[in-house]
């Protein structure tokens, strides 16, 4: 468009190395740490240069910590299976619950139907704790309290919402004279669901799933509120990690290095979707 | 019938939800401790008017959120957009450095402030380490009331920068090319053209992605909770923190179903503005397919 | 074969009604064409008669039979859409093959039957091709496969040719009357495209603003159209319309452009001194010599070939434009003064007030197509 001087291309660069440096560095710092042994991370100065161990991870894994104080137990494995269980169920009933209700939305203005999608809408933005700070009397006397179907049930507020708006623009994408040529065709209503929406929608769903994934992955309070140890995800077990083992510091870099790596996977492997789930559907990437 | 039918599932667990949000209206107006169930009643709107003559607390944690809410989204807008613009350019490595950028977004934000923790904990903390070569000795990041706030707030611009950054690259990349090759033609200089033609025509996303960190930010919980708990004291305790140190602590259930209920209403305003401008996206991004 | 019958329908969209009280038959094995402007109701009307949106009021009745209420799957219909609608998921095979699917028949009667009707549309070397490896020809053709395959009694043909090139359209159009002919399914045609409409209706419906304004053979429609927007929508080069008052002497009614008298025979004295426009169609002119009785003088402003015509703008005296047509290869004049003839005979003339048409030249009353 126009010549950029010398000078402005060092500039960006500069600029561009900074932030870089910025918003990486804390994951390279960890991830190293994890690495380390708690002898050589209170070194002073820090050094980066080190014989890595896997002994944080081994202790992680093994679920046994020797220390000279003796041995301690860690449930870290638990909060990583929760979260794996968590995640998968909450997704799948979205899934279940949402996809045909975005069909209805996209395809279907009948009476209402967008009172209903935007109120699912509000419940993104609507302050969590209003909801579950009455919701644990709710659970105690429905007996769901500290019970994998009532934290499932709860997290439909994450993952409802964002499957329905992104899963109902894909829907809205595809030509209704497609569907129609398949009515015409001879077929019911639910035929063309299956054998006509359900697979030219299908890699938003997937996308949508993943992303609902991996919010339900990273979500915090509502296990903090609804859950006690044996129910904790990571996201709420590494907090309680912390103040049990205390100084126990490449254990808990560990702890993070395996929490947040499901959710940076999937991130990069869906990244061509991440733009129009994080945005619910309004921005196209 | 057949959309009914369809919808229903999830409407049914919207009316779920429902249930305890008028729950907590109701305990809003109620003298209700969970010490004292026995004395539970309607106090005709107390817990509010304490909040407006005789409780210092709250003013605080209106000030704290407020403040936490502008200072987050204003730094994350200001820097999101200075990135979006020096990534604009479609090439490979700017591709691969968008990405890579996102990385931050997509760690729990619990998580995000643990890792923050590590690094500024004053034993061997590489931040504290920095702090103290450059001068700061003793610097103590999240346990001095005084740096608790920028901690958090640092933790927040890490983590959340990236969402702003990736809408208004999307937004950037998506804008119509002739008007910038036009003024490129007639010699325009280029802050003109930027604050002429670039910034009026990305307002909506800028509008977007500002509303949805607003409403997100006036409920941050997760850093601040992870990091400390809302103290040293009271320096962090905003809307949520206090809401479920509240109920939980000094089990007031009154008192923190009524901060619960004026975050809402303060979320409901906000995201009444912002639907209007993500429908507006939604409409252009799905006019485009 | 079947039949069609719509009585009164009415169909709005908000505070828009897009078709009024419409109604209209379509008899066993006739190819009937919807023609009009967009925006005049044809694709609606024919996606209620297919059973995807529903009339907010009015009964369609196919075959005798109420089928207001039924579903689209259940009403025995091929439709052929103008946006092909092809499932881009699925092989051309699969597209075509989705009509005998649907009622569970054998693996090899669909396959014979796909392979039929792709040789009939002389794509049978592409069927195992998906929709976007097809050429927009092959998909228009896959799309009409689609619509025959099931072998409907009830064909809807929803714009087939808008969106293919001016050659592949050509060919079609000397193809398709065949072909349907060859299904002798009841056919529903939409087009915009006038010449289509006369090479391919039985007849043909005329609608504007979701009402029918005129239904006759092609022919009729040609030489009596019911008032000047028809009129105009038929015939390339269009229809020249001018502003006129006829004036009635000893013998019998005129007009005069560029001052001479051009003769209408047979219109009724009543129309003498009131406001009509006259349509005469560029083929109604030749051009003739100053000598000639009733010759007018005009003006020669440009010339250009239309198809195998050739198309002259000519000004008259008082500064009129006129369009003139004549076989390619025939001489005219190209430019300055020269003079033309008009054929009074078929010319037509319309009420300025309302745009009726009043009566075409030459004929007597009875004459008048309705």
């Amino acid at each position: 468009m126009e010549t950029t001087s010398t000078l402005e291309k060092s500039l960006r660069f500069l600029a561009l190395s900074l932030v870089v440096i910025f918003f990486m560095f804390p994951i390279f710092w960890i991830f190293l740490m994890s690495f380390q042994t708690n002898e050589t991370i209170l070194q002073i100065p820090p050094s980066i240069v080190f014989t890595p161990t896997l002994s944080n991870y081994a202790a992680l894994i093994t679920g046994k910590l020797t220390t000279s104080a003796g041995t301690l137990d860690i449930a870290f494995m638990r909060n990583l299976g929760n979260s794996v269980f968590l995640s998968v169920t909450s997704v799948a009933l979205s899934l279940v619950l949402g996809v045909p209700a975005a069909y209805a939305f996209a395809r279907h203005k009948f009476r209402g139907s967008e009172d209903i999608a935007f109120t699912l809408l509000s419940f993104r933005f609507a302050p969590p704790l209003l909801v579950l700070l009455p919701l644990t009397q709710y659970f105690q006397w429905l007996g769901l309290s500290d019970t994998y179907v009532g934290l499932i049930w709860v997290y439909q507020l994450i993952c409802l919402p964002l499957i329905l708006w992104i899963v109902r623009g894909y829907f809205e994408d595809i030509s209704a004279d497609v569907e129609y040529a398949y009515r015409i065709a001879g077929h019911s209503w639910f035929a063309t669901f299956r054998k006509i929406a359900l697979p030219l929608a299908g890699p938003g769903i997937a996308a949508a799933g993943l992303l609902a994934f991996i919010f339900a992955w990273n979500n915090f309070v509502f296990a903090l509120v609804l859950a006690s140890a044996d129910k904790q995800p990571v996201t709420v077990g590494a907090l309680a990690f912390v103040t049990s083992s205390g100084i126990q510091y490449g254990q808990i870099a560990s702890a993070i290095v395996l929490s947040v790596t499901p959710t940076l996977a999937l991130a990069l492997y869906a990244q061509r979707y991440l733009v129009e789930g994080l945005s619910l559907g309004a921005v196209k990437g | 019938m057949l959309p009914y039918v369809l919808s229903l599932p999830a409407l049914l667990v919207c009316i779920g939800i429902l249930i305890p949000f008028v729950t907590a209206v109701i305990y809003s107006f109620q003298r209700y401790r969970l010490s004292q169930p026995w004395s539970r009643q309607f106090n005709w709107g107390e817990n509010y008017y304490n909040f407006l003559f005789n409780d210092p607390g709250f003013w605080n944690t209106l000030k704290i959120s407020l403040l936490y809410a502008g200072i987050t989204v204003t730094l994350e807008l200001l820097l999101g957009l200075g990135i979006a613009l020096l990534l604009q350019k479609r090439s490979r490595v700017n591709n691969f450095i968008s990405i890579m950028l996102l990385l931050p977004l997509m760690i729990a934000p619990a998580l995000a402030a643990l890792m923050w923790k590590l690094m500024t904990n004053p034993g061997f903390g590489i931040l504290s380490y920095l702090a103290s070569s450059i001068g700061l000795h003793d610097f103590r990041w999240a346990s001095s009331p005084d740096t608790a706030l920028l901690t958090v707030v640092l933790v927040d611009i890490w983590v959340y920068t990236p969402f702003i950054m990736i809408l208004l690259l999307a937004g950037l990349r998506s804008l119509p090319t002739q008007p910038f090759e036009a003024a490129a033609l007639d010699g325009v200089p280029r802050t003109f053209v930027f604050f002429r033609i670039t910034l009026p025509m990305l307002t909506p996303y800028i509008l977007t992605a500002t509303l949805f960190r607003l409403l997100d930010s006036i409920q941050q919980f997760d850093i601040i909770y992870a990091m400390t708990q809302g103290g040293p004291g009271n320096a962090l305790t905003v809307f949520q923190v206090e809401a479920y140190l509240n109920f939980f602590q000094s089990t007031n259930v009154g008192r923190s179903a009524a901060l619960m209920v004026i975050l809402w209403a303060i979320t409901y305003l906000l995201s009444n503005i912002f639907i209007k401008n993500w429908l507006r996206l939604r409409e252009r991004a799905r006019g485009e397919v | 074969m079947t039949t069609l019958e719509l009585k009164n329908i009415v169909k709005r969209y908000k505070t828009n009604t897009v078709l009024d009280d419409l109604s209209l038959d379509v008899a066993d094995g006739e190819t009937l064409v919807l023609f009009g402007p967009s925006g005049a109701g044809k694709t609606v009307l024919l996606r209620l008669v297919a059973g995807v949106i529903d009339p907010d009021e009015g009964k369609i009745l196919i075959g005798g039979e109420d089928m207001t209420d039924v579903d689209a799957e259940h009403r025995g219909i091929g439709m052929a859409f103008q946006n092909f609608a092809l499932f881009p998921h699925m092989s051309a095979h699969d597209n075509i093959a989705s009509p005998l699917t649907a009622t569970r028949s054998s693996a090899e009667a669909i396959k014979a039957g796909v392979g039929k009707v792709a040789k009939l549309l002389k794509i049978d070397h592409v069927l195992s091709h998906h929709p976007k490896a097809l050429s927009n020809g092959q998909k228009q053709r896959t799309a009409l496969a689609r619509a025959l395959a099931g072998s409907p009694p009830l064909l809807l043909l929803d714009d087939p040719l808008r969106n293919v090139d001016a050659k592949l359209r050509f060919e079609m159009r000397l193809e398709l009357p065949r072909l349907l002919a060859s299904q002798g399914a009841t056919v529903v045609y939409v087009t915009q495209d006038y010449k289509e409409a006369m090479a391919l209706g039985d007849r043909i419906a005329v609608m504007a603003n979701g009402k029918i304004r005129q239904i006759g053979t092609p022919e009729e429609i040609y030489n009596a159209p019911a008032d000047i927007g028809i009129a105009s929508l038929f015939g390339d080069p269009t229809i020249n319309l001018l502003d006129v008052v006829p004036q009635k002497d000893a013998e019998g009614i005129y007009v005069e452009i560029s001052k001479v008298r051009v003769a209408l025979p047979g219109m009724p004295d009543s129309v003498a001194g009131q406001s009509c426009v006259i349509g005469i169609r560029p083929e109604s002119i030749t051009f003739a010599k100053s000598t000639v009785k009733g010759a007018v003088p005009i003006e020669v402003e440009a010339e250009t070939p239309l198809n195998e015509k050739t198309v002259t703008l000519v000004v008259t005296v008082g500064k009129r434009e006129l369009l003139v047509s004549r076989p390619a290869g025939t001489p005219g004049p190209v430019s300055g003064p020269a003079f033309i003839l008009i054929d009074g005979k078929t010319t037509f003339l319309f009420d300025k007030a309302s745009g009726a048409l009043i009566r075409k030249a030459g004929e007597t009353e009875q004459g008048v197509a309705a």
